[in-house]
């Protein structure tokens, strides 16, 4: 039935995405741009693809945060122009993916206050896509009941903070917390979402999602391993949408070390396979220094694990463009883009600073 | 023969050319034959990045340099009053060959980055400038409005005062403590801040302050009339005034923040009135004489424009020609050892010399003595099409250009149309007066060439400018068919006299003309025009006159094909494929066509026989083969020879279906035959020379077609050219019918405009020419205009352009398929006279 009706709303926006998906930089244009010698071969590189001639009237020294803004100015008018032409439901459906941005912004900026940097500059920084009217007030809140009360309470974020106004002061952790409440609400939110929007749409965004709420519950296991955040804390900040839900979730909540939670991805192929070599290719060190060396283990092991999450993601995302008559492809399309964008701005980093041994360590999309 | 003088019958002979170029000279060189435009050169190294060959550097300094000129463009575009550039035909040139070019491009070079500089500096004070006098405007509307408020705050001190008692108002209570200190001189000692902000973001500002204050302020603001307009984007933005009344030092660093982050100018203001109007006599002082820095650092910033202006057009030349050098440059091969460049490209042969001329001019240029050497390779390789134009010809190639490209040195239909275009544009299309307004447009437009050229038309006006020599000769042919029609505004002619006599009595009944014997020498009798059966006449004649046409339009597209058989010396094809269609095609249509003008040829009033019906005829033709009905026959023995022609045209469709296959068949057989000769080993002496003969003819051919590598060798694959001529007989045999009956649509095109203007005539001209008196002169004035613009707009564009698409389709589909292959590449040599407009 969806399949009748789809394209008289959404045919010509799907038809765009799906245009803008073919200018997606393959693995011969990644194999060119990484033989670049300077900059300003890159520039040359990048005007054969997609991206055309944005950087053509930029200055010669180029810097590599002008190809990051340049390129994520073409991400942003393209989600620009698809947001102004579609209609609801595809247009809430736009919506929620600038909720996650939203978060990003509000905890740079309320983490840009705290360490009392200037408000302008954070400005600066913030997503394009997140930002909202009344984003900069957010610096003037000095803590979290302040922060809802005065500005959040008017966004959409509003029903996802609920839950943070326990917390009291202001501090990293805090604001670690807050991060991960909002997105752990969000997430389940947009997969409530998803579901309202029926089959084939909730089918592939549920799998997005769910692997993006499994992803964020072993990060947030891996990284509170020696703070000071309890267990039950910890507990609190995992979605539950994920596949490691239940029995995963609980598993990880009692996780003290990163074998622990190896055991707990262990039921799912696919998560298992991220922890496979890691270990491995650092051989377990017995006995002396092994404070030292579970350290230097498990922050490898964080390092590569996100590798290869972006690569699931990636995975994932590409999926989504083989099925017909769903929004998905909204959301996979702008991910694979932030995804290459931050590839290009690996690889022009790495040639700037001649860093040729590393640059290979992006992650190409098709 | 041929190569005595250009022609259009077949494409330019071309020659692969090897070009070795001392790198001194080769910039230079590249110039000149880029002002030539006759010389297309090949990638020779197509496995190298675009960032890995020779000229990179150079390419991307004149890169740098077309920035700074599309920079400047851009800056004179946004100026508001129009900053003069002067036309390419009318600045110096700047020349970039020669000894000198090094030093030319390296001053234009520093020029250009001066003039960045410096524009740039003047943006920027200039920005800062304005920046400065709109917070300084700021700060005086600040001021002024602080000022009335204050001023009606005070008028509103009564008021005040009686509303204190409503505790709900905090900050008025504040003001009532203040108000007891100092009743008399109403001193507001409140706390406040002023500024500006965007108006766009004043909602959100004042909800943000009111839940951060939780109500505890009093707010007041007012628009700013004059937008602010940025000075380098252009773009407006409006503000407005706020004054925000709090009670607390919190409070009010609070409200700072909030107004800070939100983009918004705080300015500070003094409760005090007297020194409110002292500052505010401050500012305007600062404003005025900011005022006049911004107009001369304006006009300096101008004057700067004005000089780029003038010669920005030849920089922009000169940076897109050098792009263009150094890009065909990168083509060249680069030899490092012997300090040469080689390069491979074709050029038509006839040409070779002018390159050559122009080769030894630029070795002479650039002041030295190493010229560079052509020489031509014999080459397997099928070269370009390339075509010698001109700009009457050129209308039409581009037509059949857009069918398809010819085949290098296949007969070009484009030469033909030149002629059979016009034609049967106007065989639908004829009307001496339509065909006059078309005519006299398009001697106006070529009258006027040089002007119109230079001015952009637009893309619809430049289309029809494009093809104003196809325009002119179909509005000429278009008059000549109209004569023959006899047709002037769907009115008839009489320049001589009828043949027709009608009889003088008016009566309401239907009258019989009678014949006087005259003969109306050309086109058709006036006779006609308005006559009861006229409609049935004119219908019939042009008709059978489309059918005409369209026979020998495709007899001719047919004959065309021998010239290509002869010239790829493929003997075989004209019996196995010319002379089978030819004889099917004139079978069948080409005896219609002389049952036709036998048919016209005989009195049919004094006749024995009743006038046969053709298309009945053609009918019975194939259904009962041999036997004609006596009272529709057109001649004696017409059963017989129609069962002759029928019987030829079957025996055709075998013909035409084996033939080919059989001979190619056999020549593969020919060829496997020589072939299991030549493969086992050399036991036997006699064919071990046999194999040395072969290998040095084979050596030879090698050295013949150079570095050839990629010679097409074609698989003759034998299912493939049976099934190509399977396909090829059904479409021509099948498409003979179809083709056919399709010229009719010149009888239909042609009937359709001739009632279309008829009507058009009736319905407004024709009651007007009727009227009398001064109103009848007014309405035929008005009708008049009317009559026209529909003549114009109706008749002559909108027919026009149908008459024209079906013309093309005519040579497209029906003349085309008969022999044109068109499978051809386009000559696209480097040149520089198209550059401004890619």
């Amino acid at each position: 039935m969806e399949a009748l009706f789809f394209n008289v709303s959404n045919g010509f926006l799907e038809g765009i995405l799906r245009g803008y998906k073919a200018g997606i930089l393959t693995q011969s244009h990644y194999s060119n741009l990484t033989q670049c010698e300077t900059l300003d071969d890159f520039r040359m590189q990048l005007s054969a693809t997609d991206y055309g001639n944005f950087l053509a009237n930029e200055p010669s020294p180029l810097s590599t945060s002008t190809i990051a803004d340049k390129a994520t100015q073409i991400l942003v008018d393209q989600f620009n122009f698809i947001r102004t032409n579609s209609v609801e439901p595809l247009s809430t459906f736009l919506e929620y993916i600038t909720y996650g941005y939203m978060i990003d912004n509000v905890v740079l900026l309320i983490t840009g206050t705290l360490h009392e940097r200037d408000t302008h500059e954070l400005l600066l920084r913030c997503h394009p896509l997140g930002v909202f009217d009344t984003m900069p007030a957010l610096c003037v809140a000095t803590n979290v009941e302040d922060l809802y009360r005065t500005v959040l309470v008017e966004t959409p974020l509003a029903p996802y903070f609920i839950d943070c106004l326990s917390a009291s002061d202001l501090d990293d952790l805090n604001i670690e917390i807050i991060r991960n409440t909002l997105y752990k609400a969000y997430l389940e939110d947009f997969d409530r979402f998803c579901k309202t929007l029926g089959e084939p749409t909730y089918e592939v965004m549920h799998r997005i999602l769910s692997f993006e709420a499994d992803r964020r519950t072993i990060n947030i296991t891996i990284n509170s391993f020696g703070t000071e955040l309890s267990k039950e804390q910890r507990a609190k900040l995992f979605p539950t949408i994920g596949r490691l839900y239940p029995e995963g979730n609980n598993a990880l909540a009692r996780a003290d070390d990163i074998e622990q939670v190896r055991q707990a991805c262990d039921y799912i192929p696919e998560y298992k396979t991220f922890f496979d070599s890691g270990p491995q290719s650092a051989p377990r060190a017995n006995g002396n220094g092994a404070q030292d060396d579970l350290f230097n283990e498990e922050s490898s092991v964080a390092a590569d694990l996100e590798d290869r999450f972006f690569r699931q993601e990636v995975h994932l995302n590409k999926q989504s463009f083989l099925q017909q008559f769903q929004y998905a492809v909204f959301y996979s399309y702008f991910k694979l883009k932030e995804q290459e964008i931050r590839s290009i701005t690996w690889i022009a980093e790495c040639i700037a600073q001649d860093a040729r041994d590393r640059i290979q360590d992006f992650i190409p999309i098709f | 023969m041929s190569d005595d003088y250009p022609t259009l019958f077949r494409s330019e002979p071309m020659s692969l050319v090897q070009l070795f170029i001392p790198t001194e000279v080769a910039h230079d060189a590249v110039a000149e034959l880029g002002e030539l435009g006759n010389v297309e050169f090949k990638d020779l190294n197509p496995e190298v990045n675009p960032f890995q060959r020779s000229f990179v550097g150079e390419i991307r300094r004149v890169d740098e340099m077309a920035r700074r000129v599309r920079f400047f463009t851009s800056q004179i575009e946004k100026e508001k009053d129009v900053v003069p550039i002067r036309p390419l035909y009318d600045s110096a040139p700047l020349i970039t060959v020669g000894p000198r070019a090094a030093t030319t491009i390296d001053e234009l070079d520093v020029t250009l980055a001066e003039h960045e500089s410096r524009l740039n500096q003047m943006n920027e004070s200039y920005q800062t400038l304005s920046d400065r006098m709109k917070e300084l405007v700021e700060a005086r509307y600040v001021l002024r409005e602080t000022a009335v408020f204050f001023d009606k705050a005070q008028a509103q001190e009564s008021d005040v005062r009686t509303s204190i008692d409503e505790s709900s108002a905090p900050l008025l209570q504040h003001a009532e403590r203040d108000n007891q200190f100092s009743t008399a001189t109403v001193q507001f000692d409140l706390e406040f801040v002023a500024g500006t902000i965007e108006r766009t973001r004043l909602p959100t500002f004042e909800r943000v302050l009111w839940r951060v204050l939780r109500g505890n302020l009093y707010m007041n603001y007012t628009d700013i009339p004059e937008p602010f307009v940025d000075p380098v984007t252009g773009a407006e933005t409006r503000k407005n005034v706020f004054i925000i009344f709090a009670h607390g030092e919190t409070l009010l660093a609070k409200i700072r923040k909030v107004a800070e982050s939100m983009g918004g100018t705080l300015y500070p203001i003094d409760a005090n009135a007297d020194k409110r109007a002292d500052s505010l006599r401050e500012v305007t002082a600062r404003l005025e004489d900011l005022q006049t820095v911004l107009y001369n650092t304006g006009l300096n910033r101008r004057s700067e424009l004005v000089r780029i202006g003038e010669s920005l057009a030849s920089w922009q030349d000169v940076v897109a020609k050098e792009k263009l050098i150094y890009q065909t440059l990168n083509l060249f091969n680069y030899d490092v050892r012997r300090k040469t460049l080689i390069a491979e490209g074709w050029c038509p042969t006839r040409d070779i010399t002018t390159i050559q001329l122009a080769l030894r001019h630029a070795t002479e240029e650039s002041g030295t003595n190493v010229p560079p050497i052509l020489h031509e390779i014999r080459t397997h390789k099928m070269p370009p099409t390339f075509m010698r134009t001109n700009k009457f010809t050129e209308g039409f190639q581009t037509i059949m250009d857009s069918y398809g490209i010819a085949t290098y040195q296949e007969v070009n239909p484009g030469l033909f149309a030149v002629i059979t275009f016009p034609f049967l544009f106007a065989v639908m299309f004829g009307d001496i007066g339509h065909g006059f307004i078309t005519f006299t447009t398009a001697l106006l437009m070529i009258t006027f060439e040089r002007k119109l050229a230079k001015a952009d038309l637009g893309e619809i006006i430049g289309t029809f400018f494009y093809g104003r020599y196809i325009i002119l000769l179909m509005g000429a042919f278009s008059m000549y068919t109209g004569l023959l029609y006899n047709d002037i505004f769907s009115r008839s002619l009489h320049i001589w006299h009828s043949g027709w006599d009608w009889p003088a009595t008016p009566s309401n009944d239907s009258v019989a003309a009678t014949f006087n014997g005259n003969v109306y020498p050309f086109g058709l009798d006036p006779g006609w025009h308005g006559a009861e059966n006229g409609l049935v006449y004119t219908n019939s004649y042009k008709m059978k006159m489309s059918i005409v046409l369209g026979v020998i339009h495709m007899t001719f597209a047919l004959c065309l094909q021998v010239p290509n058989h002869i010239r790829f010396k493929r003997f075989s094809d004209i019996y196995s494929n010319f002379i089978p269609q030819m004889i099917f095609l004139q079978s069948i249509f080409g005896y219609l066509v002389i049952c036709i003008l036998y048919k016209w040829s005989i009195d049919w009033s004094t006749s024995p026989t009743a006038p046969p019906s053709l298309l009945n005829m053609l009918i019975g033709m194939f259904l009962t083969p041999g036997s004609v009905d006596p009272s529709t026959q057109l001649y004696r023995g017409q059963g017989f020879i129609q069962t002759v022609l029928l019987l030829l045209a079957f025996v055709c469709v075998p013909w035409l279906l084996c033939m080919k296959p059989y001979l190619q068949y056999q020549e593969m057989k020919k060829i496997q035959g020589q072939g299991y000769v030549g493969i086992p080993h050399g036991d036997e002496p006699p064919r071990a020379s046999s194999d040395d003969v072969l290998e040095g003819e084979e050596e030879g051919n090698g050295r013949a077609i150079a570095e050839d590598a990629e010679e097409e060798h074609e698989q003759h694959d034998f299912s493939e050219v049976v099934v190509h001529q399977v396909i090829h007989t059904i479409e021509f045999c099948l498409g003979c019918i179809s083709h056919t009956a399709s010229y009719l649509r010149l009888w239909a095109l042609s009937l359709a405009h001739a009632q279309l203007s008829e009507v058009l005539w009736n319905m407004t001209l024709g009651p007007a020419l009727g009227m009398s008196g001064l109103f009848g002169w007014i309405a035929l004035a008005i009708v008049f205009c009317l009559w026209f613009v529909l003549t114009i707009f109706i008749l002559c564009v909108m027919e026009g352009l149908s008459a024209f698409l079906h013309a093309l389709r005519l040579h497209w589909v029906e003349a085309n398929s008969k022999h044109y292959e068109a499978g051809g590449r386009q000559f696209m040599p480097l040149s520089f006279a198209h550059l401004n407009e890619a």
